[in-house]
């Protein structure tokens, strides 16, 4: 299973942990199996049926999935999926 | 001590960084030629302004709205409880602090909230535009002005123990909405209020913006980092994530399609809460500054009243006004943008 590691303003919606394992074969599948095991994520990461709100990044190992295949990005169990916030303060 | 036979007497103060091989001479004297706007003096603002006056860029204008509360000494490193009790605006009092620190340096303080009427004015003679805001408004408004202009500027974010920093060249490499396409709706993200900020991960995030500052300034292009860094100092993570490949793959309205809807005023409101401190800031543009000892005169039945030159403070029903010249106003006690809006039209009049 892949790895997702989850953003500090997110951990409250997932039971406080900072990485969560997922299954899937592409980001959208790692995704989908992240918000069944944690619901409370399905609207702080999406807009509507399959699309991120549009200040959520996702990143597959470093690299940006709008440079990729965006949600059906490849995904191996390797890999790390993050979800990186945008960040106000300062 | 003796000075360094290899440094001329002029660039003495700056030897143990011309020392460094990858500045040089050659760096610091582009450096003592160059200017810099930093937006924001908090938390971020004063560590950035502590550097490049120190490492001595020949010009800096220090622009930020509001003024110093004792919850602020904790990680706003130019400003001390003194500040604090002669109610001194944060640019001034950075500007007191910055020419002790090095006389060398042309200090501009400037007391205004940035946005689309005076942005570019702040930054139009500015070799580099630097990051100390709090919000993405003002951040999205920079990425703007800093496109049309063609300037680069570095974007710096914190909170909690976490931070992020990205440098953006326009032209080659992703500008700020490339890579963050829109901020977080209120609510949907932590504020300073609720996630706290400490100062070492404020002093780290500003330091990387310093350097790459220098970078630039310096005429070190070829070093300048290309990706966004994010660092959490509390669990010592740190990323690097490529995004040099969003530049022209995603259809960015701003450096892609140049359509500058902040700078033009289309987006960002002129009332804004203010992150973590239960305070709307109103802001009435004025042609003619306010006059304090009159308004004062007007307010004193009605609460408690005080000024200075910078600003007048009246204290009533539970709010605080913190009142400018340029008519802007801080109001505490509330986060609803239409009170505040009530209650400037009740005490300081529109």
């Amino acid at each position: 299973m892949a790895k997702v590691s989850i953003p500090t303003p997110l951990r409250p919606s997932a039971g406080g942990q900072a990485t969560v394992e997922a299954a899937g074969s592409t980001v959208g599948e790692v995704l989908a199996d992240l918000t069944r095991q944690h619901p409370d994520l399905q609207k702080r990461l999406f807009a509507g049926e399959g699309q991120l709100h549009q200040y959520v990044n996702v990143f597959v190992n470093d690299e940006d999935i709008r440079f990729m295949d965006d949600l059906d990005t490849p995904v191996k169990e390797t890999d790390e999926v993050g979800i990186i916030p945008a960040i106000a303060g300062g | 001590m003796q000075p360094f036979a290899d440094v001329p007497a002029e660039l003495e103060r700056y030897s143990r960084q011309i020392r460094f091989q990858n500045l040089g001479e050659d760096g610091q004297r582009n450096l003592v030629r160059s200017r810099v706007t930093i937006c924001g003096c908090g938390a971020l603002g004063t560590v950035l302004a502590n550097h490049l006056v120190r490492a001595g860029v020949g010009f800096v204008r220090v622009v930020d709205r509001d003024f110093i509360e004792t919850h602020n000494l904790q990680r706003q490193i130019l400003f001390d409880e003194t500040d604090v009790a002669e109610n001194l605006p944060k640019a001034e009092a950075a500007a007191r602090k910055l020419r002790a620190i090095n006389s060398q340096v042309t200090i501009e303080p400037v007391v205004t909230d940035i946005d689309h009427t005076n942005i570019l004015d702040l930054v139009g003679d500015a070799d580099l535009i630097l990051d100390g805001t709090d919000n993405f408004e003002t951040r999205y408004l920079i990425n703007d002005a800093a496109v049309k202009l063609g300037k680069p500027w570095v974007f710096g974010g914190v909170i909690g123990s976490e931070g992020q920093t990205m440098t953006i060249l326009p032209g080659q490499t992703p500008c700020l909405r490339c890579v963050i396409e829109t901020s977080p709706p209120p609510g949907m993200t932590p504020t300073c209020e609720t996630a706290g900020v400490l100062g070492p991960a404020v002093a780290v995030v500003a330091s990387f913006e310093a350097v790459e500052a220098i970078k630039i300034l310096a005429g070190k292009h070829e070093a300048i980092n290309r990706e966004l860094l994010m660092v959490d100092l509390w669990d010592w993570s740190f990323r690097r994530l490529k995004i040099a490949s969003l530049k022209g793959k995603v259809d960015c309205p701003c450096c892609g399609r140049r359509e500058f809807e902040w700078l033009e005023g289309r987006m960002g409101s002129h009332t804004t809460a203010l992150c973590g401190r239960n305070a709307v800031q109103v802001a009435v543009r004025r042609d003619q500054p306010l006059d304090f000892a009159e308004l004062a005169g007007r307010l004193a039945p009605l609460g408690q009243v005080r000024h200075n030159q910078y600003m007048l403070r009246f204290a009533t029903e539970g709010h605080e006004f913190t009142v400018f010249p340029d008519g802007r106003a801080i109001i505490k006690g509330t986060n609803d943008i239409a009170k505040a809006r009530t209650l400037y039209a009740q005490f300081v009049g529109s």
